[in-house]
């Protein structure tokens, strides 16, 4: 055991490496724990044990296990903005073909028309797929540290996807064709598979976040 | 199931323990060959409490310093029971075939 002040500032700066919500709940525990195992005299955090802390606290950022099913659903969200980032960088690299393949496929439309579909239409695609992918990222993210609001976030977003994903199609398979309709079908097939396996039901109770609340027991 | 995780687990079979006392009694049961560090034994708390194997018992303040006592849920005395009985099965097969190999040499 030490009582070093030095160790302790040291400890204590390795400490806050953990997630805040744990670190309010346990740092004063864990630093009471490296001070009691310390070496008599020890002056500074040694390498191993540094090591351990950082080790220790992306396990506690990274989050206990998810269900099988809801995982399969995570990794699938990501797939989805993988695909939806790979729309994005398409959209931006072909802009000017894109403007320019609007108006040939269009050639009956008057200016208005034309206008109609370049400052209303096109827009509407270029904004929205950045959205999207925001969101597709967001619902990763949030399931896969095991929140349960994510999961009704899951659904109530699941619309704004799929009308987001019409739209894309609406504007970018005429232009796009094959490639187009096939970017929509793999987004629609992610996004309705992930919803599935998000609601399927599993054995797995879905995991808290345990320093969110105290479950010490009740006498 | 990790070694860690399963030591751990043993160090509570018998009542609760402390973070500092999870460690000794780690120690002890693997007769000084896991030696648990805070970081790894923090770590695999909060997993267990995620997953309702183990859950906290009482707090109390020693020395100016929180200690909180950690003990097995139900769930986690079935894990651990089930996870003993399958090592020990594994053990005896293991056990029984060397003897046999030893009979035959």
């Amino acid at each position: 055991m030490s009582d070093s002040p030095r160790l302790e500032r040291d400890y204590r700066r390795l400490v806050a490496l953990f997630p805040r919500a744990f670190r309010r709940e346990s740092d004063e525990e864990i630093l009471a724990v490296l001070m009691a195992t310390a070496r008599e005299g020890q002056r500074r955090a040694g390498f191993a044990e540094s090591a351990d802390l950082i080790k220790g606290a992306l396990r506690v950022h990274r989050g206990p296990p998810l269900p099988r099913t809801l995982l399969i659903a995570v990794r699938l969200t990501y797939a989805g903005a993988a695909t939806e980032l790979a729309v994005v960088i398409i959209l931006l690299v072909t802009l000017a073909s894109l403007t320019s393949a609007t108006i040939r496929a269009y050639p009956e439309f008057s200016l208005a028309e034309w206008h109609a579909v370049l400052f209303a239409h096109l827009p509407a695609v270029e904004v929205g797929a950045p959205v999207l992918l925001g969101l597709w990222v967001w619902l990763a993210c949030a399931n896969a540290r095991g929140h349960r609001t994510a999961r009704v976030a899951f659904r109530l977003v699941y619309v704004i996807i799929i009308l987001g994903i019409a739209a894309e199609a609406d504007a970018g398979i005429p232009v796009y064709g094959e490639g187009g309709l096939i970017a929509t079908g793999v987004l629609l097939f992610i996004q309705l598979a992930a919803n599935a396996l998000i609601f399927y039901p599993s054995k797995d109770p879905l995991p808290y976040r345990p320093h969110r609340r105290l479950d010490a027991a009740q006498p | 199931m990790q070694e860690a995780t399963f030591l751990i687990l043993t160090a509570l079979a018998d009542g609760s323990q402390h973070g500092y006392g999870i460690i000794a009694q780690v120690a002890d049961i693997s007769g000084g060959r896991v030696r648990l560090r805070a970081g790894t034994l923090y770590a695999a708390l909060d997993r267990l409490r995620a997953q309702k194997l183990i859950g906290v018992d009482r707090e109390e303040i020693v020395d100016g310093r929180l200690r909180r006592y950690y003990r097995l849920t139900p769930a986690g005395t079935r894990l651990l029971a089930a996870e003993a009985a399958r090592m020990h099965a594994d053990a005896v097969a293991a056990l029984t075939r060397l003897n046999l190999a030893g009979g035959e040499a």
